[in-house]
This record gives structure tokens, C-alpha cells and sequence, in this order.
């Protein structure tokens, strides 16, 4: 049975896999998108040092504030869907969603599958990106090998975790049809309040407080704090707990949101 | 021009009507843009927990840039986001051939056939927040700054629609340019930022080649700190040289599509 399933799902990632090698220019944009991201926080925050002439702040060097935002952007691009959750509620809204329930595949992993496999091209050119910074500049991040099995756990429960965030939102397509405002209004908040842009320290602590109560903290700067060594190993394993926690929380969530909306579901289209 | 200011109001009347049809989605739009002001305005207060000012931009100054540049991006959706989003797709799948079959500028019907009429709403809440905002700052604006603004942001919104229009118009040349939309949104990054962070060469490229500091930080410093000619000037000038481009561009690239086929 496991092994039916692995076959299955597998053979989803390696056709997305092809699909997403024939458009390579999405790497290149995307990969400009880091580079650009990171060369703006750094003449934004280069401007800041030399106006204070002070050396750190938080805690943070310059390097490592642009190894955290460099970092962070790199996350925050794995774990972001836009592609596989407005296809999903296209699939809700348009009748799509029939083939599913006709057919013996989940629409929740089959979806996965895809967002794993639009997203395949980019971890590559990443773990490109990321290794060299490591050969060159050996000193800037993963103080030692843990860090690096930290982060690539933290980095996979948080591309998880985003999955499960996004299905919960795209099962509200069951009653209000068209809910790409969320995702986007969702992905446009992300950018800040996951630590993407600036790290999660330099928030006020009221913004802080309520943070702490969701899933946002674990899906960039748990990861990147890990392998910047700027959290203490004796709490990666609650962190890593609290977010297997939300991971676990979500996936129900998004299945009781989706076994009431099929109930709804009138299948028009298709 | 007449013509097509009529054809504008009808484009304007029908988009109208079609998105009364989806309210909830005229609504959601409406939330989306408070939640982009809300994390831009989040992340610029939290600059400013380190920092009082950027050269000479203070924290205030950096709030009404922020509010011009919500409007710039407001504008922007409202009369081509939606346009320009659809370029790619109807060389693709030469959907461009019914825009050029009709008797009328194809380049002003592909850039202006969708309008996002949720963003009217916005402009009016963005234009009272900018109000509201100097006058509370204690800023007294004069009317001069105001007109001259107005002539400024006319240019800043022509140059972002040049840029983007040159961007999407690639699709002629590299056949399926799906990232075009994710190319320039990288692209204007450079324009939601202060140019007093940007400094020598990439200054001098920000203001001229690639002029994203033309976009909203010039209209911002006119209407904060008063009219300066030689920024009207440069504004004008590649406003009028990025506009002719763009009518350059997209006739060298109708003369490489291939229709239904390409």
C-alpha cells in the first residue's frame, strides 16, 4: 500500500519536475528576486549603520543581518505558494475538484506533490546559492554540520507547514468561491511578519506576543535562525516541537475544513 | 483623443459592471491593499525603532512617501495591472489577433481594456489618508507642491507604466514570458524605497536607465519638500523618452508576431 502510494505521488513530482525544467527563466527571475531583495535590505540597512555609526544592532553585525535577510528570502520563496493554491481554488470553483473525488488520488497530496514539484527547480538553484555562500564565506553561516541538519529539518516541517496554512485558506473556496484575495492578502503579510524581511527580534513586543500565538515564527525564522547559530541549540528541540505541533494542528484543521466543505461542494463545471 | 477618452469611459463602465458581479471579490481586493499598507507602514516602524531619519527623508517624511507610493501602485492597478497582466497570454495564444482586427490603437486597447475599479475606492481613501496625515504631522503643504505633485506623479505613473509595458512586451521576442509579472514587480522593489538609500552609480542608474527612483520618491520629495527643476526636468525627460520607447517597442514587437501560431 505505502509502496502504491510512493509510486503514485512520485510520478506526480517527476512530471511536475519536467514541466517546471521547461521554463527555466522562472529560476533565473528567481533567483534575481534574492539577489535584488538582499541588495536592497542592504543599502536599507548599510544606511542605517553608518547614520548611527553603530556595529550591531539586536545582537546582529551588518554580515550577519544580510546572511538572516539572504536566508530568510531564500525560505521565504520555498515555502510560498501561488501557483498550486490559485489552481486549487480554480479547482474548487470551476468543478475541477470531481476528477478528485471520482478518482482514488487526495486532493490534498496530490496538490503537495505539485507544490513540492513547481517549487523543485528553485531548491536546486537555492542549495546552489547557499553552498557557495557557505564555500566563500564559511564564517557568515552554519557554525557547525548540527546547524546544517537543523536547518534542512526546520526547512522541510516549514515548507509543510506552509502547505497545510494554505489548504485550510483554500478550503474556504467551499463557501465563498472566489478567496484568491486571502492568498494573496496572506502571501503579502507573510513577507513581513514571518521574519522575511527583517528578523522576528526587531519587532515591537506587542507584535511579538500575538506572533507567538500562530504558525507564522516557524516558517522562516525558526529555519533561518538555526542555521545562522542565532538560536540556542537547547531550544531548537521545543521550537522544532512546537512546530511539528502546528504542522500536525493544521493538517486537521484543514481536513475537517475540507470534508465540510465537500458537503458543499455542488460540482458545477468540471 | 476623444475617441479614445469615450472608449476608456466604456471599457471603464463594463469592468465596473463585471465586478459588481463578484462583490465579495471587490471587497477582498479592498482588504489585500490594507494588508500590503499595513506590513509596508509595520516593517518601515520597525526601521525606525533603529534609526530617526534616512539622510534627509525623517520618519514622517518616509510615511507620506510610503502613502505616495500606495497611490502610485493604486493608480497603476487601477487603469493597467490587470491589462498588462493578460500581454503574455494573448501573444501566447494569439488572442492579440481580435485586439488587432478592431479599428483602434492596439497598443491603447491591450494597455487599457481592464480596469480594476476596486482601486477608485482606494485612490480616495489613500488621497484623504495623505490629507490626513500632513495635516496631523503639522506639514503645511502649499499649493504650489500640490500641482506640482500632481504634474510629477502624472510622469512617475507613465514611467512605471513604461517600464512594465517593456517588460511584459518581451513576450514578442522570447515567445512565453509567463515570469514578466514577477520580473517587473522585482524591478519596482527599487521604487517602495527612499532613493536617499541609494547612492553613486546605482543612483545615477535608478534616476535615468532603469528609473525607479522617478516613480514615487520624486512626486514625494516635490510635495513634501517643494518643486525642484531639475528633478521636473529629468522626470520629464525620461518620461517622454521611455514612452516613445515603449511605442517603438511594441511595434517592432507586432511585427514579429505570429499570430494564433507563435
Amino acid at each position: 500500500m505505502i509502496k502504491r502510494f510512493l509510486a503514485k505521488y512520485t510520478a506526480v513530482i517527476r512530471l511536475t519536475w519536467i514541466q517546471a525544467l521547461e521554463y527555466k527563466a522562472n529560476s533565473l527571475v528567481g533567483t534575481f528576486a534574492i539577489v535584488s531583495g538582499v541588495f536592497i535590505e542592504y543599502l536599507l540597512w548599510k544606511r542605517i549603520f553608518l547614520t548611527r555609526g553603530i556595529s550591531e544592532i539586536n545582537g546582529f553585525t551588518f554580515e550577519d543581518l544580510m546572511v538572516y535577510i539572504f536566508l530568510s528570502l531564500v525560505v521565504g520563496q520555498l515555502k510560498s505558494s501561488w501557483v498550486t493554491s490559485l489552481e486549487m481554488i480554480t479547482a474548487i470553483r470551476e468543478g475541477e475538484l470531481n476528477k478528485y473525488l471520482i478518482r482514488p488520488i487526495s486532493f490534498f497530496t496530490y496538490h503537495f506533490m505539485l507544490f513540492i514539484g513547481y517549487n523543485s527547480l528553485f531548491y536546486l538553484v537555492y542549495f546552489f546559492m547557499i553552498a557557495g555562500m557557505v564555500i566563500f564565506f564559511p564564517a557568515w553561516a552554519f557554525p557547525s554540520f548540527l546547524n546544517i541538519i537543523g536547518f534542512l529539518g526546520t526547512l522541510i516541517i516549514s515548507i509543510y507547514l506552509s502547505y497545510t496554512v494554505y489548504f485550510v485558506m483554500v478550503c474556504f473556496a467551499f463557501w465563498f468561491g472566489e478567496v484568491r484575495a486571502l492568498i494573496i492578502a496572506y502571501n503579502l503579510a507573510n513577507m513581513v511578519l514571518s521574519g522575511q524581511m527583517v528578523p522576528l527580534r526587531f519587532f515591537p513586543e506587542s507584535v511579538l506576543k500575538v506572533l507567538q500565538y500562530t504558525p507564522l515564527p516557524y516558517l522562516v525564522d525558526l529555519p533561518v535562525s538555526i542555521a545562522t547559530g542565532n538560536l540556542p541549540i537547547d531550544q531548537w528541540g521545543t521550537k522544532t516541537l512546537q512546530s511539528l505541533f502546528w504542522s500536525v494542528a493544521m493538517t486537521f484543521l484543514g481536513l475537517i475544513v475540507y470534508r465540510r466543505g465537500i458537503q458543499k461542494y455542488e460540482g458545477f463545471g468540471g | 483623443m476623444v475617441k479614445n477618452l469615450k472608449l476608456f469611459w466604456a471599457f471603464f463602465s463594463n469592468s465596473l459592471t463585471r465586478d459588481m458581479e463578484f462583490k465579495a471579490n471587490f471587497i477582498g481586493m479592498l482588504f489585500v491593499d490594507s494588508v500590503y499598507y499595513g506590513s509596508h507602514f509595520l516593517f518601515f516602524s520597525v526601521i525606525f525603532n533603529y534609526v530617526d531619519s534616512l539622510l534627509e527623508f525623517t520618519k514622517d517624511d518616509v510615511t507620506l512617501f510610503l502613502i505616495i507610493t500606495f497611490m502610485m501602485d493604486t493608480v497603476y492597478m487601477l487603469f493597467i495591472a490587470e491589462n498588462l497582466g493578460k500581454l503574455n497570454r494573448m501573444i501566447v495564444k494569439g488572442d492579440l489577433d481580435f485586439v488587432l482586427m478592431k479599428p483602434v490603437n492596439s497598443q491603447f486597447f491591450s494597455s487599457f481594456r481592464y480596469v480594476n475599479s476596486y482601486a477608485v475606492v482606494s485612490i480616495f481613501l489613500l488621497t484623504g489618508l495623505l490629507g490626513y496625515a500632513s495635516h496631523t504631522m503639522g506639514k503645511v503643504i502649499p499649493l504650489e507642491n500640490i500641482v506640482f505633485f500632481g504634474y510629477s506623479f502624472i510622469l512617475g505613473v507613465c514611467i512605471f507604466y513604461s517600464v512594465d509595458f517593456i517588460i511584459a512586451s518581451l513576450a514578442f521576442w522570447f515567445r512565453d514570458f509567463s515570469m514578466s509579472g514577477w520580473f517587473s514587480h522585482e524591478i519596482m522593489k527599487f521604487s517602495m524605497r527612499p532613493d536617499t538609500i541609494y547612492s553613486g552609480f546605482l543612483r545615477k542608474t535608478l534616476f535615468t536607465i532603469i528609473p525607479m527612483a522617478l516613480v514615487s520618491s520624486v512626486p514625494a520629495r516635490i510635495f513634501i519638500y517643494g518643486p525642484e527643476a531639475r528633478y521636473l526636468l529629468l522626470q520629464t525627460i525620461v518620461a517622454i523618452c521611455f514612452l516613445c520607447a515603449v511605442r517603438i517597442i511594441w511595434v517592432r514587437g507586432l511585427a514579429r508576431y505570429e499570430s494564433a501560431s507563435s
